[in-house]
C-alpha cells in the first residue's frame, strides 16, 4: 500500500478523533517548551556576554595583576600592542564627609583613557571618563546610604586619607559585569587621586587591570601569548574579549545545565503521559483496527497508519512548544530582568531549539513505540466474538528502536552538558526512580490481587480497581509518586536553605571581616577592638595573594585544559602562613609542622584541592607571590570546615616561605550584637586603609542569590509537577470507560453517587497513603543530595513544612483525581447502557 | 470461488485450560453456492466463519479458498488474500466511527489499491439506496442504514465470496427482511459464493443448502 493511501487513512481517522491525543500533545508541549525556554535563555545570556565581550571586559585584552602595579617594562610592552587603559580596584571603607556614616565600597580608580569600549554614564546623562582629580562619581546606593543630595555642591566622601568631592551619580558602568561580585556600592575616582587615599601600601589587597584596545587585525589570543612569553613570571591573569565575565558565564552555564536536567526530567515524566495517552488512544481504536484488518489491512499498514497519526500530533506539539520556548526569554526578561546578569535581546537560537525538538521526538518514539507495536497483535477475529487477547509482545525491531531512542536521549544529554558525568548521574537517578515506581505499581497490583476480598462491596470495588485488567495503577503510581516526591524534594531544599541561612550561619559566623590591617598595627587594632568590645574573639592571620604556577612537576602554563574541579588554578588565590594548625582544620594526611618551623618551604593543601590536582604529601607546588615564584613541598593535607564563615585558606605555608613578601593582616571579629554598632563606628576612622565587611550584609546578599536560584529551580520543577498532573488526569481519563461501566451497573443495583465516589476516594486514598510514605523517603533523599553534595550545606529540613507540603500535595492530587471522576457520576444509566 | 475445509481444528484459551472450539470440521461450498450455517449459540458457527474468512488461524486441518491454501498463510498474508476477494458483513455492522459512509465503503478498495475506490463506493452506496447519505457518519445513521453501508462495503470491491454473520441480528423484522433482500440481490449480481450464519429458518430456506453445527462439529449438511 502506498504511503499516500496510508496517510489519507491516518488523516481521515485523526481529524475525527484528535481529542484522544490531547494528553500526548499537552505533555510534549510542556516538556519541549520548558527545555526550549531554558536553552534559549541560557544561550541568549551567554551570547550577549560574548557580543558585549569588549565592553564587559573593558577592552580586547585585559591583564590583571594582584597587589602591584605593572612595571615600566610591562607598561611599555602593553602600550606597544594597542591603546592602553589602566584601572585599580580595591575594597575600602567609604566615610561620609561628616564622618557620621561609613560603608564598605568598591573603589575603582581609572585613567583618562577609560572606558576603551562602551560608555561610562552619569545620572544627568553625561558620558564621561575619569573624574577630575579630587572628585568622585558614586553609585546610587552610596547616595542612599549616605543620604547625599546629588544636586548639592561640595558634598564630600572620604576614602582613606583623601576627601573627594561628589561630582556625579553613576548610571552605567560599562565593565560592571567583568568586575565580578561587588560587596558594596561602587565609587570611581581618578587614578591620580589614588595616591591621596594612602590605601595602596605594600601588601594591600588591590588589583591592577590593564585593558588594551587592539588594532582590528590583531588576534587577542596571539597578543596574550606574546606578552606572556615576554614576561613568563608576571603572575598575570590574562582574559580576552571572548570571555569577558568568566565567572558569570560559568554560573549561567551551570545553572542552565541544571535547569535543563530538571526540564529533561519533566520531559521524561511527560513521556509516561505520552505512552499512556497513546495506549488509551489505541485502546479506543481496537474495534477500528480489527475492522481495518477484516477489510484487508496488514499489521504493517496498521502500524504505519498509527505511527503517522502519533508523529503528526507530536510534531504539532513540538512546534508549539518550540514557539513558546523561543519567545519565553522575552517574557522572562520582561518579568525578571533585574535578576539576570544581562538582558538578552530577542533572537532565535537554533541550537537549543533543535536540541529540544530532538528530545521531544526521541521521547515520543521511546514511549509511544511499545503501545504502537501492540496494534500489530489486535486480532481481526475480535469483531466476531470476545477473543483471548494475545497482545503484549513487542517485536525485536521495535524493542531495538526504543533502545536506540533512549540511548540517543542519554547521548544528547551527555554531549550537550558541561559536566557529562553529572548529567548521566542525574539521568540514572531519574531512571532509577521510574523503575522503582514501576516496581511498586507492580507490587500494589499483586498485593491487591492477593489480599482477601473485603466484605464491603465498595471497598472490594476499590481494591479490585487496582488490579483489574486494564487498570491504570501503573500510570497513577508513577504520576502520583513523582509529583509527591518532587513536592517533598522542593520543601526539603527550601527549608534546609532557609534554616542554614537564618539560624545556623549567624550563630557560628563572626560579626565582621576586617581586611588590610597593616602588619605593624596589629597590636593597636587588637587594643581598639578590646576597648570597644571586651568579649570580642579576634582571629587575625596574614593575607597574601598568589597564583599557582606549577604542581607535581607540571607547569600550569603548559596545560591546555584545567583538570576537573581544579578551580584553584584559575587566577589569584588567597594565601597565608601559619605556625599552628588553623582553626576549623583537621590534618588528614602527612603531619603539621612544628610551630617554630624554620626549614625549607613547606605547604599544606586542602584535601579536595589536592585531589583535583592529583598531588599528595611529598609532591611540590609552586606559587607566584608578587612576581616571585615560591616552590614548596606538600607536608600535609587538611579537611576544612568552610561553612562557618571563619578564616581559612586552601593553601597554607609554613613560616619562612612567604612571610618576607609585603602583606597585611586579615581578621574576623566575633562580638555580641550590642557591640557591633560601636565597633562599626570606631574602626574605619582609626584604620582608614582597612576594609570592614559586615557579615550580616554578605549573608543577606547570599540569601538573595540563593533565593533567586531556588526560585528558578522551583519554576522548572513546577513544570515537572504540571506534567505529573497531566499524566495523572490522563491516567484517570484512560480508565474512564471502564469506570463509567462500573458506575452504571452500581447505579442499576441501587448505589448512590456518594457511594460510588466513596469507592474512588478509597482507591486514591490507598494509593496516596502508600506513595506519600515513599515520596517522603525519596524526596528527602534527593533533597539531602542537593543540599549536602551540591550546595555543601548542612541538611536541616523543617519537617513540619515538609510534611505539610506532602499532605498538601497529596490533597491537591486527590482533589484532581476526584474532580476527574465527577463526569463518570454524571453518566445516565439508560444512555450509557446503549453505548456500552 | 469454492471453499473446502478438511479436519479443521481450533482450540483457544491458555494451555492450562484449553477450549476446543472446532473439532474435525469438514465443509465444502461450491463456487456460486449459497449456504446457511445454523446451530445453537456456542456451536462454533462464528469461529468456523472466522477460520474460512482468514480472520483466525486454525491449529489443524486444511482450508482452501479459491485455490489459496489459507492454512499455510500468516495473518498478514491472509489480510492481503481477503482484499478484493472476500466481503464480510457482521451482526454489529462495525463501521469505522471516524469515517463517513462513503469513506467506510471506500476503505477496503483503498487498501486493495483501487484507484477508483471512491467512485465505486458511491455507485455501491446508490445501489443500496444510500446515495443521499454518503457524507454521514455511522452515528448519524439508523441501524438498518448502517447495515446497508456494511453490505455496500463488503460488496463494492466485487468479491467472489461473501461471509455474513447474523446480518439481521441487530435489526427489526421489516428492516431485516429488506437487508436480506438487498444482500441476496447484490450477491446474485456478482455471482458470488455466500456463507451466511443465521438463527432464522426462513432465511436459511432462501439458501441453496443448510449446514448445521453443534459442539464444534458439522452435524448436518
Amino acid at each position: 500500500m502506498t504511503l499516500a493511501t496510508l496517510w489519507r487513512l491516518a488523516r481521515r481517522d485523526l481529524s475525527a478523533r484528535i481529542r484522544g491525543l490531547r494528553l500526548l500533545a499537552v505533555c510534549l508541549f510542556l516538556g519541549v517548551a520548558t527545555l526550549a525556554a531554558i536553552g534559549s535563555l541560557t544561550r541568549g545570556i551567554t551570547e550577549e556576554l560574548e557580543n558585549r565581550g569588549q565592553t564587559v571586559l573593558g577592552g580586547d585584552l585585559q591583564i590583571a595583576i594582584a597587589q602591584r602595579v605593572a612595571s615600566d617594562a610591562e607598561l611599555a610592552a602593553f602600550a606597544r600592542e594597542g591603546a592602553l587603559s589602566q584601572t585599580v580596584r580595591l575594597r575600602a571603607m567609604a566615610v561620609s564627609g561628616d564622618g557620621a556614616r561609613n560603608v564598605l565600597a568598591e573603589l575603582k580608580a581609572v585613567d583618562a583613557a577609560y572606558p576603551l569600549y562602551g560608555a561610562f554614564t552619569l545620572a544627568d546623562g553625561r558620558a564621561v571618563s575619569a573624574p577630575p582629580p579630587g572628585q568622585i562619581y558614586v553609585s546610587p546606593s552610596l547616595v542612599d546610604k549616605f543620604g547625599i543630595d546629588p544636586a548639592a555642591k561640595d558634598v564630600e566622601v572620604r576614602f582613606g586619607t583623601a576627601r573627594l568631592r561628589v561630582a556625579g551619580v553613576i548610571a552605567g558602568e560599562p565593565d560592571r559585569l567583568g568586575e565580578g561580585f561587588a560587596l558594596g556600592p561602587v565609587a570611581v575616582i581618578n587614578l591620580k587621586s589614588l595616591g591621596d587615599t594612602a590605601l595602596i601600601q605594600p601588601g594591600s589587597l588591590f588589583e591592577s587591570k590593564y585593558r588594551l584596545k587592539l588594532p582590528a587585525s590583531a588576534d587577542p589570543v596571539a597578543v596574550a601569548e606574546r606578552l606572556k612569553s615576554a614576561f613568563p613570571d608576571g603572575g598575570w591573569e590574562v582574559t580576552d574579549r571572548s570571555n569577558g565575565a568568566p565567572g558569570t558565564r560559568r554560573f549561567i552555564e551551570r545553572m542552565g545545565q541544571f535547569l535543563t536536567l530538571v526540564g529533561l526530567a519533566s520531559l521524561v515524566i511527560a513521556g509516561i503521559g505520552v505512552g499512556n495517552g497513546v495506549s488509551s488512544y489505541l485502546e479506543g481504536k481496537r474495534a477500528g483496527i480489527a475492522t481495518l484488518k477484516v477489510l484487508g489491512a496488514d499489521s504493517g499498514s496498521i502500524f504505519r497508519i498509527y505511527v503517522m497519526q502519533i508523529l503528526a500530533v507530536a510534531a504539532s506539539a513540538v512546534i508549539a512548544g518550540l514557539v513558546v520556548g523561543a519567545v519565553a526569554p522575552m517574557a522572562i526578561t520582561a518579568l525578571a530582568g533585574d535578576v539576570l546578569p544581562v538582558q538578552p535581546g530577542f533572537a532565535i537560537h537554533p541550537a537549543p531549539l533543535a536540541t529540544s525538538a530532538a528530545y521531544g521526538l526521541l521521547i515520543t518514539l521511546a514511549f509511544a513505540l511499545p503501545p504502537l507495536a501492540r496494534t500489530r497483535h489486535v486480532p481481526a477475529a475480535g469483531l466476531l466474538r470476545a477473543v483471548f487477547d494475545r497482545g503484549g509482545r513487542i517485536d525485536v525491531p521495535t524493542a531495538a528502536a526504543v533502545v536506540i531512542a533512549i540511548a540517543a536521549v542519554v547521548a544528547l544529554a551527555a554531549y550537550s552538558a558541561r559536566e557529562p558525568l553529572f548529567s548521566l548521574g542525574f539521568m540514572a537517578a531519574a531512571a532509577g526512580l521510574l523503575a522503582l515506581l514501576t516496581l511498586i505499581a507492580w507490587g500494589i497490583r499483586l498485593g491487591a490481587a492477593r489480599l482477601p476480598r473485603p466484605k464491603a462491596p465498595l471497598l472490594r470495588l476499590a481494591l479490585t480497581n487496582l488490579h483489574r485488567p486494564g487498570a491504570q495503577t501503573g500510570a497513577l503510581v508513577v504520576a502520583l509518586g513523582l509529583g509527591l516526591t518532587l513536592f517533598v524534594t522542593m520543601a526539603t531544599i527550601q527549608t534546609s536553605l532557609t534554616n542554614e541561612i537564618r539560624s545556623t550561619v549567624p550563630a557560628r559566623a563572626p560579626s565582621f571581616f576586617v581586611l588590610d590591617i597593616p602588619q605593624v598595627e596589629r597590636d593597636r587594632f587588637t587594643a581598639l577592638v578590646k576597648s570597644k568590645a571586651p568579649d570580642a574573639t579576634i582571629n587575625m592571620i596574614p593575607a597574601l595573594r598568589g597564583s599557582v604556577t606549577a604542581f607535581g612537576g607540571q607547569r600550569v602554563a603548559d596545560l591546555t585544559t584545567l583538570p576537573e574541579g581544579a578551580w584553584v588554578l584559575r587566577g589569584d588565590r588567597g594565601l597565608t602562613y601559619s605556625g599552628a594548625l588553623p582553626r576549623g582544620s583537621t590534618v588528614t594526611a602527612g603531619a603539621w609542622w612544628p610551630t617554630n618551623y624554620s626549614g625549607p618551604p613547606l605547604v599544606s593543601l586542602e584535601e579536595d584541592v589536592a585531589a583535583s590536582l592529583s598531588v599528595g604529601v611529598g609532591d611540590s607546588i609552586a606559587v607566584n607571590v608578587l612576581g616571585v615564584e615560591v616552590e614548596a613541598k606538600i607536608a600535609s593535607l587538611r579537611r576544612v570546615e568552610w561553612d562557618n564563615f571563619g578564616l581559612n585558606y586552601v593553601i597554607v605555608f609554613a613560616p619562612g616561605a612567604i612571610d618576607k613578601a609585603p602583606h597585611n593582616m586579615v581578621a574576623t571579629l566575633t562580638v555580641p550584637l550590642a557591640s557591633e554598632a560601636a565597633l562599626g563606628r570606631a574602626i574605619p576612622p582609626a584604620f582608614p586603609s582597612s576594609s570592614m565587611i559586615e557579615v550580616r550584609d554578605v549573608v543577606s546578599q547570599i540569601t538573595t542569590l540563593l533565593t533567586q536560584m531556588a526560585r528558578a529551580i522551583a519554576a522548572a520543577a513546577s513544570i515537572a509537577i504540571l506534567a505529573g498532573i497531566a499524566v495523572l488526569v490522563g491516567a484517570i481519563a484512560a480508565s474512564r470507560a471502564r469506570r463509567v461501566y462500573d458506575s452504571v451497573i452500581l447505579k442499576l443495583l441501587g448505589s448512590t453517587r456518594a457511594q460510588i465516589l466513596g469507592a474512588q476516594a478509597i482507591e486514591y486514598a490507598l494509593l496516596s497513603a502508600v506513595l506519600a510514605l515513599l515520596a517522603l523517603g525519596l524526596g528527602m533523599g534527593a533533597g539531602w543530595y542537593v543540599i549536602t553534595q551540591l550546595f555543601d550545606f548542612d541538611f536541616a529540613p523543617d519537617m513540619v513544612v515538609v510534611l505539610a507540603t506532602l499532605f498538601g500535595g497529596a490533597a491537591i492530587t486527590f482533589v484532581f483525581g476526584m474532580a476527574s471522576s465527577l463526569p463518570i457520576l454524571a453518566a445516565k444509566p439508560a444512555a450509557a447502557l446503549r453505548s456500552l | 470461488m469454492a471453499i473446502t475445509a478438511r479436519n479443521v481444528m481450533l482450540t483457544l484459551g491458555q494451555s492450562s485450560s484449553p477450549v476446543e472450539i472446532l473439532r474435525d470440521v469438514d465443509l465444502s461450498v461450491a463456487e456460486g453456492e449459497s449456504v446457511a450455517l445454523l446451530g445453537p449459540s456456542g456451536s462454533g458457527k462464528s469461529s468456523l466463519m472466522a477460520v474460512l474468512a482468514g480472520l483466525e488461524r486454525a491449529q489443524g486441518g486444511s482450508i482452501m479458498v479459491g485455490g489459496l491454501d489459507f492454512a499455510a498463510m500468516d495473518e498478514d498474508a491472509l489480510a492481503r488474500a481477503r482484499r478484493g476477494r472476500i466481503g464480510i458483513v457482521l451482526q454489529a455492522f462495525h463501521l469505522l466511527p471516524t469515517m463517513t459512509a462513503l469513506e467506510n465503503v471506500a476503505v477496503p478498495m483503498e487498501l486493495a489499491g483501487f484507484t477508483d475506490a471512491f467512485d465505486r463506493a458511491k455507485v455501491e452506496l446508490e445501489a443500496v439506496g444510500l446515495g443521499h447519505r454518503t457524507g454521514h457518519y455511522p452515528s448519524q445513521l439508523s441501524g438498518g442504514e448502517q447495515q446497508r453501508v456494511a453490505i455496500a462495503r463488503a460488496i463494492a470491491a466485487g468479491p467472489k465470496v461473501i461471509f455474513a454473520d447474523e446480518p439481521t441480528g441487530n435489526l427489526d423484522g421489516t428492516t431485516g427482511d429488506a437487508i436480506i433482500d438487498l444482500l441476496f440481490a447484490r450477491r446474485a449480481a456478482l455471482g458470488a459464493t455466500l456463507l451466511i450464519i443465521t438463527h432464522d429458518p426462513a432465511l436459511a430456506k432462501r439458501c441453496d443448502r443448510v449446514v448445521t453445527m453443534r459442539d464444534g462439529k458439522v452435524v448436518g449438511a
